[in-house]
């Protein structure tokens, strides 16, 4: 029907398998059945997923990180209602009501407690309620919820995949999945041509809990270079469009201190030269991103960063625009077959 | 009656665009009663009772539930919104919604969290810098799938869980649509009027007219009502609790209600072993506010069910309750019909 049907099918599918940092096993497993098409595929000490294809003088990794940010269970209280904390940059202004599942013993429907409008003051509703306020109600006295969920359980967000207008979809977890699934459309693009460098892929665990995924994964690779995919802001009501990405607009290639230049500069200069939408991102110094882990992994690694362009990031209601995954897909292959060439 | 909730909480209808709602009804009790549209969309019911009755009773339950109505779209696709009803903001970011007589898919947009500013991270956008983004890029785009003065609502499934607990949107008042339509399909002891009511969550606007059309002596009003029995509330300041059966007003924001008939209802359910519970707070208001205020005054009572997060994508009752306040109701309505 339309050329994005493919990618959009990929997205939905690595976003409806749940995982929160140091618990991606369900993420895991389809992105290593998703990723066993193009290479053989190992799962790493802490988790992460990892597979490399190929051989020549040049050793290129590519990275996005599996987990996605949720809640973990502290302790179950006297009226069988969840108390929990965030795992990961859960935002506390989207908590109220919201619906979860609790991974439990198995996976169970939850509702974050809120006080309806009725019962509070008009001043309460300019401020978030923090955890110490709030719990997850499973419907279920304190002895039938201890026989299901413990502390240490995660919990995710509900919220399935939607379409929105054009070629934008609306999901939990698209950060990073869609980093996920830029590095499978890569290889798909990739698949048929002959390379003479080396290839990996890392999937990577504990992103939002501060990369120890890419940190180990990248020193197992031990790679010439590095290109992490993940997401970054884009513009919207109250967010600036000068300062912030065009959701839409193309793959944000990252600039910054931290991240090799000349990279950066070469994937600038094939997105122009092959029609590839792109944006320049700049920052001033680290990127918060699994660059961050990677570049010092190791005796060190040359490092870029190719960003997805996202809406109310850290929500359940992640917005991102197909065409920037496929996007970031294209100049990734055009990179790769080119750093293939070079050093052939 | 737990499927009949589950379809009249999939209806979008918030206040003014309650027709869905209405049809369906309309379709549930075609052919247990008579029934009228009066002008301002009110489905007013007759049911006759196996006798005539002494006193003329009245039920009431609103179609409407509380959502969104669009005021403008932004140069570059977003929607701007009014709340019709009393939404807390806190409930609504980060939420999918549906958009318009096409029912196009949107989000409430948030800025992520990593962009505000140092201890801000706690505050909620004002309700005037809220939209809902449904992928449009431009103005024009926006406007080939929605006008202004759409409607839009919460997009939230119906859900049961845990212990006989139900998780959908607008259970207020559809829970109490429900009750009515099971009493209607039932044979009555007493010729009953009912009226499913618009307009509930702007002001009881549609209870005023049905009210005065009916002319009731007695009337019930069926509804839900603020749960608070979450974690870390206790005793009085939970309101009322789910499991405990139908809550029963004796004052809110809006009425003083009949010492009688609060009195009546406890003893009536004492003698019937149903279950049901004093609500603890002065607070909230329902159509009682208008239909006790009706002609020459009307003596009302109120039973609704205990309802958690209520104004919400995600309402929680427990099916029991609505089952308890059926019972208790259909008595009530018999007590009042011959008192």
């Amino acid at each position: 029907m339309n050329k994005y049907n493919e990618v959009s099918a990929l997205l939905e599918r690595l976003c409806s398998a749940k995982g929160v940092s140091g618990a991606e096993n369900r993420a895991a497993e389809v992105a290593a059945e998703l990723l066993e098409k193009y290479m053989p595929v190992k799962i790493d000490p802490l988790g992460s997923v990892t597979g490399t294809m190929g051989e020549g003088n040049i050793h290129i990794l590519l990275d996005a990180h599996l987990d996605q940010i949720g809640l973990v269970v502290t302790a179950v209280d006297e009226d069988g209602f969840l108390k929990v904390a965030k795992c990961g940059g859960a935002d506390i202004r989207v908590l109220a009501a919201a619906e979860v599942t609790v991974h439990g013993k198995e996976d169970i429907f939850g509702v974050i407690t809120s006080t309806p409008p009725h019962l509070s003051k008009p001043e309460d509703s300019s401020k978030a309620k923090d955890f110490d306020e709030i719990a997850v109600d499973i419907g279920m006295k304190r002895e039938d919820a201890l026989k299901i969920v413990s502390p240490g359980d995660r919990i995710t967000f509900n919220g399935s995949f939607s379409r929105l207008l054009g070629n934008r979809a609306a999901s939990p977890s698209i950060d990073d999945r869609a980093g996920v699934a830029a590095i499978l459309r890569c290889l798909e693009f990739l698949k048929n041509k002959k390379l003479n460098c080396k290839l990996s892929v890392l999937f990577s665990v504990q992103e939002e809990t501060g990369g120890s995924g890419a940190q180990t994964g990248a020193f197992s690779a031990c790679a010439d270079e590095a290109i992490a995919v993940d997401v970054s802001f884009a513009a919207a009501p109250g967010i600036s469009s000068e300062k912030y990405a065009s959701l839409g607009g193309g793959t944000m290639i990252g600039y910054a201190p931290s991240l090799d230049y000349e990279m950066s500069r070469c994937l600038s200069e094939i997105a122009e030269k092959e029609n590839i939408p792109n944006q320049p991102e700049v920052m001033g110094g680290k990127t918060g991103t699994n660059c961050d882990e990677i570049q010092v992994s190791g005796k060190g690694v040359k490092t870029a960063l190719l960003s997805i362009p996202l809406r109310n990031m850290h929500t359940a209601v992640e917005v991102c625009d197909l065409e920037d995954i496929e996007n970031t897909a294209r100049l990734m292959a055009e990179y790769i077959l080119e750093r293939s060439a070079a050093n052939a | 009656m737990l499927e009949t909730i589950k379809e009249l909480c999939a209806i979008s209808g918030i206040s003014g665009r309650e027709n869905s709602v209405r049809d369906y009804i309309i379709k549930k009790i075609e052919g247990y009663a008579e029934y009228s549209i009066d002008p301002l969309g009110n489905l007013i019911v007759f049911k006759k009772g196996k006798n005539p009755a002494k006193n003329k009773v009245m039920l009431d339950a609103h179609m409407d539930e509380v959502g969104m109505i669009i005021t403008a779209i932004t140069s570059d696709g977003f929607l701007r919104f009014a709340k019709v009803g009393g939404i807390d903001s806190r409930v609504m970011l980060g939420r999918t919604v549906k958009v318009g007589e096409k029912g196009v898919s949107g989000v409430i947009g948030i800025k992520p969290v990593h962009l505000v500013e140092k201890g801000q991270e706690a505050d909620i956008p004002k309700p005037d810098e809220l939209y809902i983004d449904i992928g449009a890029k431009s103005k024009e785009e926006a406007a080939e799938y929605v006008r202004l003065g759409d409607a839009a609502w919460f997009d939230s499934d119906f859900v049961e869980f845990g212990d006989g607990f139900i998780k959908a949107k607008a259970l207020d008042d559809r829970a109490g649509c429900a009750i009515l339509i099971e009493l209607i399909r039932s044979e009555l002891e007493y010729d009953t009027w009912f009226s499913f009511s618009v307009q509930e969550e702007i002001g009881t606007r549609g209870a005023m007219a049905s009210a005065f059309t009916i002319a009731p002596d007695y009337a019930i009003v069926v509804e839900t009502t603020t749960a608070a029995d979450i974690s870390g509330v206790k005793d009085e300041k939970r309101v009322c609790i789910c499991g405990d059966g139908g809550a029963v007003s004796f004052m809110d924001r809006s009425t003083i209600y009949n010492r009688e008939l609060f009195d009546k209802a406890f003893e009536v359910a004492k003698e019937q072993d149903i279950l049901c519970q004093p609500k603890t707070l002065v607070a909230g208001g329902n159509d009682a506010g208008a239909i006790h205020k009706s002609r020459g005054g009307v003596k009302t009572l109120t039973v609704s069910v205990p309802c958690r997060y209520l104004h919400s994508p995600g309402c929680v009752i427990k099916y029991s309750d609505a089952a308890q306040s059926l019972k208790l109701i259909g008595a009530m309505a018999e007590e009042f019909a011959k008192w």
